[in-house]
């Protein structure tokens, strides 16, 4: 046979060739001729292409091959496949619908096989040394990047749903079968599996007639229908290497927002147990079935490293997710959980865990901090629980972070906000004390062994025993403070820093102390010894000398009572004092100052003391005392005419009582003479006789025994002031202070002498030229200079005018 | 009516009867102790002089020990001498 022209050779060649790597309908022909393209065998194209290379064509097949791709995808494939997708706008059902999702895909996959089948044998051709290739990027690669790009550009947002749906339906019937396979194994799982069948309402019980999996009723359930076309869309996808690009963002939506459903439904409010484990073990589960979607179900190809790559990226991506989730939950709980610490324990090891993980530290601290300022520091809560919530926060966070910068950085709003009140200290020293309820955390804390002294030793940073066992401190500790400081505070010494210095804490705990003895009797000598030798091992010996001086008075007192006790016994009967007189005797300059008040006592009663005195004086040679007649407890029976009541009342109410037994009837003003007792102070005091019915007031300022009580008068209900009893005996602070800036006022008068008339700021300034660098440095704040001044105005000792200061005309 | 009394407790303070508030050594107030005490009252007692000068007991001492030729009152410079 007489071989064709050249022409015709190379037109049978390119026909031969085209024809097998496309379909037939790319190129317009008809699709009549099917047999031959897969008749034709891989000899046949290769002579064929070997006559392309003799007239050097062979470059441009590959080029052609993407072009008719390209056109074909384009034209014919891209709108089949989105038409195909289109009608599930019209199925409402969910099955149905994933039918259409396979069989879209099915169909695409139909007519892009024999593109894939082509390439495939280009490829091989390439390797072989008979085409050029395309450069480098593979022609593999460019045809996957062209489906992606001519496909799924923009994907629909129906379709986006779909793919949805049908990862998140084949996701719970998985991790349905899973829990079932597990039950199956051991039916009486931990609290695990139970919380797992309380939260999921639907249980293979069958109490519900849907199926828990695919929520259709039980004898239509299509969960193993729907697991078949699991497989099979993934395995498409897979071939047409669009896996990624199609599946990638629904798993991510619905991995997290099974993450986040799991977490609020199981952790939301439940601190006291760790979540972790649990979670690492679902999350494994997870994975079970991310391998299903990323990975052929052969076993063989399980172990290629790639899977195990991809396997390990979206293992480390679901772990990190899960992480900052929880942890974001956590901090936004921390208030809570810091409130029920340490119940809340498992919780805050948890956090500590996550966080060391994810980069959360500053999203806990502006969180804490303003959940704090919403929650706790504001008027409407009692110092006492800011504080024991402040004490939690401190054992809480110390267990969350050793390094205790958070701890320093969060509650530093506490702080401030506490300095502000002025109960603060009283409160704190209360619970060292033991005497508020509900803060027996810092009694404890006080008697613990080994306690930290306040002493601000010699403390440096290289105080550490072992140099391999050095931390860094996290990057956002404050430089200024030197870590093994922060780390050593204990509790109590936080508390006492509030203020910055410990001596308030000692004049408050003296305070109270002096309270205690002198004007509630009823104090525990031991207990009161206790504390302060527990105090004294924190604030050291010197600051607590006071308080063992007030202590001491207290025994010593008792001796000698017990002393001129003795003496009196020896007495003949009528010589005897008519009432048992006990004294407590104070060193004065170690009591905190005591409120002064005048009160004339009884004749019987001065004489009393006055006899007191001289036993006292024959005790202790050049030695006297001086009475605080107003300090004290008196008890007495009130004998009337058909009732007695006994009572044990101050001082002043008993001086009140003594003297209507000579007169029955009173009025304010002569009673206010012989007691030297203010009228509007006694006659509050009044009030406590005419409640107990012993006296009444008629008229108005005019006070009677009442010798019979009358039932059948109305009951009068008389109101007595209610911090009248809970007076304390010291002099308040603001008294203190007071006698402070008197101090002052002898200045002031003579700079306004001088000066006639000065502003305050003025007056401020000067006072801080003048005195406050003398001996005596005592601070005063303009706040409080204006306060002091005003008064002063009040008193009519100053005007005020214009903005400016000066004393009245008649005063210089 | 008649009003029995119980029991009186009272407070008092104490206080050395000596005509001056403060030490005049040591400038402590004779209610309080002297520097080296800690405990005022009997263990710190005040002791008198015939000049009628008075001081912590601890202090005077001190005071007389450091003198080498003739112990004077260190207020008044006459000879000290303890009264009975």
């Amino acid at each position: 046979m007489e071989p064709p022209p050249a022409g015709a050779e190379l037109s049978a060649a390119w026909h031969a060739l085209s024809t097998a790597l496309v379909p037939p309908a790319a190129l317009g022909l008809a699709a009549s001729r099917s047999d031959s393209a897969g008749l034709l065998k891989d000899g046949d194209l290769r002579a064929a292409l070997e006559v392309l290379r003799c007239y050097d064509l062979h470059s441009i097949v590959e080029e052609w091959f993407i072009e008719v791709l390209q056109t074909d995808l384009q034209a014919n494939i891209a709108p089949e496949f989105w038409n195909c997708i289109g009608q599930y706008e019209n199925t409402a059902e969910e099955p149905q619908c994933s039918l259409l999702l396979l069989d879209a895909f099915c169909l695409l996959k139909c007519r892009l096989d024999p593109y894939l089948n082509s390439l495939e044998l280009l490829e091989k051709w390439t390797k072989a040394g008979l085409l050029l290739g395309t450069g480098a990027q593979m022609l593999q690669e460019k045809v996957y990047t062209m489906f992606k790009a001519i496909l799924f550009f923009s994907t629909t947002k129906s379709f986006q749903e779909m793919i949805q749906q049908f990862y998140s339906r084949t996701f719970r019937i998985y991790m349905r079968q899973w829990k079932k396979g597990e039950d199956g194994m051991n039916e009486c799982e931990s609290s695990m599996s139970e919380n797992e069948q309380e939260s999921d309402t639907e249980e293979s019980g069958g109490e519900s007639p849907l199926c828990a999996g695919c929520s259709s009723k039980r004898e239509e359930c299509w969960c193993p229908k729907a697991m078949e076309q699991f497989q099979q869309l993934n395995d498409i996808l897979r071939r047409l290497n669009l896996l990624e690009r199609v599946s990638a963002d629904a798993v991510t939506t619905i991995l997290h927002r099974m993450i986040e459903e799991r977490m609020e439904q199981r952790c939301r409010g439940e601190y006291e147990r760790s979540f972790l484990n649990e979670f690492q073990e679902w999350i494994e589960k997870v994975i079970g079935w991310l391998s299903r979607v990323f990975l052929q179900d052969s076993p063989l190809a399980r172990s290629t490293p790639e899977a195990s790559n991809t396997l390990k990226r979206w293992r480390c991506h679901v772990q990190r997710f899960f992480y900052r989730i929880y942890a974001s939950m956590r901090i936004e709980e921390l208030f809570s959980i810091i409130r029920d610490f340490p119940e809340s324990k498992p919780a805050v090891e948890d956090l500590k865990f996550c966080l060391e993980r994810t980069n959360q530290r500053q999203q806990l601290l502006s969180s804490l901090k303003s959940a704090l300022e919403m929650r706790l520091l504001h008027p409407g809560v009692n110092t006492s629980d800011i504080i024991t919530l402040y004490i939690s926060a401190i054992k809480a966070l110390r267990e969350l972070d050793p390094s205790m910068v958070i701890l320093e950085v969060a509650c530093e709003p506490i702080r401030k906000y506490l300095r502000t009140r002025e109960d603060t200290v009283r409160q704190i020293v209360a619970g060292l004390t033991g005497d508020a309820e509900g803060s027996g955390d810092l009694a404890n804390e006080l008697s613990k062994a080994d306690p930290v002294t306040l002493e601000n030793g010699q403390e440096s940073d290289d105080d550490i025993s072992e140099p391999g066992d050095w931390v860094p401190d996290p990057v956002d500790a404050d430089p200024g403070k030197s870590s093994s400081k922060r780390r050593s505070s204990d509790i109590i010494s936080l508390l006492v820093s509030i203020y910055g210095s410990k001596d308030l804490f000692i004049n408050e705990y003296r305070t109270l102390l002096a309270d205690r003895l002198l004007h509630q009797f009823n104090y525990s000598a031991e207990r009161e010894i206790r504390n302060v030798e527990l105090l004294k091992l924190r604030f050291g010996e010197a600051q607590m000398h006071y308080c063992e001086v007030m202590l001491k008075d207290m025994a010593d007192s008792r001796r000698i009572n017990a002393n001129i006790r003795d003496e009196e016994e020896k007495l003949p009967e009528e010589e005897r004092p008519p009432f048992s007189l006990v004294a407590v005797i104070l060193s004065s300059e170690f009591w905190p100052p005591l409120k002064e008040e005048k009160l004339e006592l009884p004749e019987q009663v001065k004489e009393a003391m006055e006899a007191y005195s001289k036993k006292y004086e024959k005790l202790k040679a050049m030695r006297t005392l001086n009475w605080k007649y107003h300090l004290g407890l008196v008890s007495l029976d009130v004998e009337l005419a058909d009732r007695t009541l006994s009572l044990s009342v101050s001082p002043v109410h008993a001086a009140i009582i003594l003297h209507f037994q000579t007169k029955s009837t009173w009025t304010l003003t002569e009673l206010s003479e012989v007691l030297k007792v203010p009228v509007t102070s006694l006659k509050r005091k009044m009030t406590l006789w005419l409640q107990q019915g012993v006296l009444r007031e008629e008229p108005q300022g005019t006070f009677t025994v009442i010798e019979e009580e009358q039932k059948d008068q109305v009951e009068k209900v008389v109101l007595i002031d209610s911090d009248e009893e809970g007076d304390s005996a010291m002099a308040s602070q603001a008294d203190q202070k007071e006698e402070e800036l008197q101090l002052f006022w002898t200045y002031i008068q003579a700079m306004l002498t001088n000066l006639e008339s000065l502003s305050l700021e003025r007056i401020h300034s000067m006072l801080k030229m003048f005195v406050m660098t003398g001996p005596v440095v005592t601070e005063i704040d303009i706040q409080e200079l204006q306060g002091f001044l005003q008064k002063k105005v009040r008193d009519q000792q100053l005007i005020y005018s214009g903005g400016v200061y000066r004393l009245p005309k008649n005063c210089s | 009516m008649r009003v029995k009394i119980r029991g009186w407790n009272g407070v008092a303070s104490w206080l050395w009867v000596a005509n001056d508030e403060n030490c005049g050594i040591c400038r402590m107030a004779f209610n309080g102790c002297c520097p080296d005490c800690k405990v005022p009252g009997d263990d710190c007692p005040l002791v008198w002089g015939q000049c009628s000068h008075c001081f912590h007991m601890h202090c005077i001492l001190k005071w007389l020990n450091s003198q080498q030729v003739q112990q004077h009152c260190p207020m008044c410079r006459q000879e000290w001498k303890f009264r009975e």
